[in-house]
């Protein structure tokens, strides 16, 4: 039966003939491990367009939509994060195996006469590798994407005479808005793929009919005699090739939690932008040539690479493959390469040592995991931005900057009279005041409390204690908190600071509940209550702010610290845990506890 | 005869690694084409919908209302969206009734008729009592409900389930 429907179709279509005829490809010399990259390169383009698809299928090209879409898909489908890590970190490796297809090429020689054409659409290919990555990094409209296209377009602007119209026809206007990103997503999911088929179909073509390059020094008699069919000779080690590259990328999926999110694009602030690796060559380029220069690193050097990958063909003319005929050019083209690995590097190194920048990758976590939190809750239709406008923290975060910084130092910000309160209240900030509170950190030299002397982790322990008091204390450890209990109520702590009984007055902090919502709510209206300092309090009393005021002051006080979440977003008779594929890792899921 | 045998162990393995690959990949795919059967994707937000105070509503004659409520559209969420709109009767001992606006025939949207005190769908001249049952017309039953409470002297309805 099968065996009659197979002939049926094979009678009208003629399949099996047609496969058989690209399957059946003599590869002269034999079938080898160096020609795997093209294969490689053609697998990785069908994976990212089948990721691309499903995502496609998910995502919504608009300004207001496009982050919150690409939110969803990352945290509230099944497999989403995965899916679009793999698309992710796939362009990373379309990138990396077409620099190594390309340079084995011009190792091998194999541009030349009579192969200049499957070089010059190979030359497009990359350039249009480069187009994919450039338009898919604005797509989720999130601040890295955002900012770095930016940089792009703007580099667009400056070509001579017509920059300032390609931009626009880019931009879809003046302005980033709905039609940069319509435009993007044209460029990214129809266009640059239907040209990169077209000439990837041109690229095989050429290579079907001039067959592979072998290593220079095969003799002619093994290119004559040796040959080993396409199937299953070469695609057996183009299909190991294939598998490895694909278990890498998943496994690189799992060892980041997928690609990034960042929060969404916010057009107002002042972020420092970074391209995509493959592109930071480029930026860092653009560094060393500044004022009326510019146009040397953004147009000329570019475009005389480009000029010379185009000719090369035509002016190596020399019939030999070996290298050691082909000195010039090898060193052309290894110093340009040497030249983009040092930019790169440089690129890196300057990153990781400016302040500023790690500042920033630090805040943008912060603000991302931020962003989500309040995604949960559902995305106003004026965009992905607008979570923000009734975020209380970030409402907190302005009261902060107003009323307290001028005393209260955050990171780098702030003044030193009270304590600093970077991380404040997390276990690492209580335990640094037990060791010494008399420490610039804290209360410096009107501290009137002793030092504790015991080793650090009895006041990790101490610290654990005192936090465990009020709700949200993540990870928290019975077996600490036993023996915190311990030091605080039978040591000397107790001789000054009451605890247990929320209205007792001594002559230093109740210490019950220690910074809790409530704790600190009465403590920031009335810190000079004899139950808090008393008479030795110097901090003004802030009964002025209203109870909204106030909440969102504590929340924002109570996100400085890292151990600890706010008991209102706290969900409850919950367990929290991860379910492989159903949500991203980079979330926790909350499942409801039956008991 | 040996490179006979070696070229069909390569293609015994070429089908199965390439079996695993195409597997490996389709899996998440498939995991995420799916998630429209594995979740809810646009639903409202609130079980029980406000629907007014309680002594808004005559007592005996039944009174129209809009049902505002927010709406999660997978990523999206609209607040205060018109849903659909509701009859609800307020009877005598203060129990309540809420009509799905609909009729149970085609679903045509029905009205009271003031001077008849009946319920009249204009499509097919379907006539229902104040309780919403058939008196004539082609309706194979009587008006849909919906589960409702009064909770602080708030009129409550469950838009999502009809009874």
């Amino acid at each position: 039966m099968a065996n009659k429907l197979g002939e049926w179709i094979e009678d009208r279509t003629g399949l099996s003939k047609l496969l058989k005829a690209a399957l059946d490809e003599p590869v002269h010399g034999g079938a080898k491990w160096s020609y795997i990259f093209g294969s490689g390169l053609v697998f990785l383009f069908v994976l990212q367009a089948v990721t691309g698809i499903f995502m496609a299928s998910y995502y919504s090209p608009s300004s207001t939509a496009a982050w919150g879409s690409v939110y969803y898909l990352q945290y509230k489908t099944s497999f989403g994060w995965f899916v679009r890590g793999v698309h992710h970190y796939g362009s990373s490796a379309m990138m990396i195996v077409a620099m190594v297809h390309m340079f084995q090429v011009f190792i091998f020689g194999a541009y030349k006469k009579p192969r200049e054409l499957n070089w010059i659409s190979g030359v497009i290919l990359l350039l249009f590798l480069a187009g994919f990555g450039l338009t898919g990094y604005l797509l989720p409209w999130d601040q890295k994407g955002y900012w770095a296209t930016q940089v792009a377009t703007n580099i667009m602007g400056t070509v001579p005479v017509i920059g300032k119209y390609i931009k626009i026809l880019h931009l879809g206007g003046a302005d980033y808005g709905n039609f940069t990103i319509t435009r993007f997503y044209t460029l990214h999911v129809f266009l640059l793929p239907i040209s990169l088929v077209f000439f990837l179909f041109i690229h095989i073509a050429l290579f079907r009919k001039h067959g592979v390059t072998p290593y220079w020094k095969m003799r002619e008699e093994v290119l004559r005699d040796r040959i080993d069919p396409f199937w299953p000779d070469q695609i057996f080690k183009d299909i190991v090739f294939a598998l490895g590259m694909y278990a890498v990328i998943a496994g690189v999926v799992f060892w980041t939690r997928g690609a990034e999110l960042q929060s969404p694009a916010d057009p107002a602030s002042n972020y420092l932008a970074r391209p995509e690796w493959y592109f930071l060559f480029l930026f860092e380029l653009l560094k060393y040539c500044q004022g009326k220069y510019l146009i040397v690193g953004t147009v000329i050097i570019p475009a005389l690479a480009l000029i010379f990958l185009f000719v090369l063909p035509f002016i190596d003319r020399n019939t030999s493959r070996y290298p050691s005929k082909r000195i010039p050019y090898f060193g052309a083209v290894f110093s340009g390469l040497t030249g983009a690995v040092v930019l790169t590097v440089l690129a890196m190194h300057h990153d990781s040592k400016d302040i500023h920048i790690i500042h920033q990758r630090e805040e943008a976590e912060k603000q991302a995991a931020r962003a989500v939190k309040l995604a949960e809750k559902g995305i106003p239709p004026t965009g992905g931005l607008s979570i923000f406008l009734h975020d209380p923290i970030a409402l907190g975060e302005k009261i902060f900057k107003e009323s307290c910084i001028g005393c209260h130092k955050v990171g780098a910000e702030g003044g030193d009279n009270g304590p600093d309160f970077t991380n404040f209240g997390s276990r690492e900030w209580i335990a640094g005041l037990l060791k010494n509170p008399k420490d610039a950190k804290y209360f410096k030299e009107t501290g009137a409390m002793p030092p504790i002397k015991l080793p650090d982790e009895s006041l990790m322990d101490m610290a654990e204690f005192l936090l465990s008091q009020s709700a949200g204390l993540i990870h928290q450890n019975a077996e600490r908190v036993e023996r915190g209990k311990e030091l605080v109520l039978k040591g000397n702590c107790v001789v000054c600071h009451p605890i247990g009984n929320k209205d007792l007055k001594k002559i230093a902090p109740n210490l019950t509940e220690y910074l809790s919502e409530t704790w600190l709510k009465e403590f920031i209206r009335n810190p000079g209550d004899p139950k808090f300092y008393g008479t030795r309090n110097k901090m003004p009393a802030f009964d002025k702010l209203t109870g909204n005021q106030l909440d969102a002051l504590i929340q924002y006080i109570i996100s400085l610290s890292k151990d600890r979440t706010l008991v209102s977003e706290k969900q409850e008779k919950g367990k929290r845990g991860y379910v492989f594929g159903l949500t991203s890792p980079r979330t926790m899921i909350t499942f409801q506890d039956k008991s | 005869m040996v490179e006979n045998n070696r070229r069909k162990f390569l293609k015994v393995v070429s089908h199965s690694l390439g079996g695993v690959l195409a597997a490996g990949i389709a899996a998440p795919l498939v995991g995420l084409g799916i998630h429209p059967w594995l979740k809810e994707t646009v639903y409202g937000t609130e079980e029980f919908i406000n629907l007014g105070k309680l002594e808004d509503f005559p007592v005996g004659i039944p009174k129209k209302m809009n049902v505002t409520s927010s709406k999660m559209d997978a990523w999206n969420v609209f607040e205060g969206l018109v849903m659909g709109s509701v009859w609800v009767l307020r009877k005598e001992d203060d129990s309540l009734k809420v009509f799905s606006v609909n009729c149970p025939h085609l679903g045509c949207g029905i009205n009271w008729g003031e001077d008849e005190k009946q319920f009249l769908c204009p499509c097919h001249e379907g006539v229902f009592d104040i309780n919403g049952k058939v008196l004539s017309g082609p309706a194979p039953r009587s008006l849909y409900s919906y589960e409702t409470k009064i909770e602080n002297d708030n009129v409550l309805v469950n838009y999502k389930k009809l009874i």
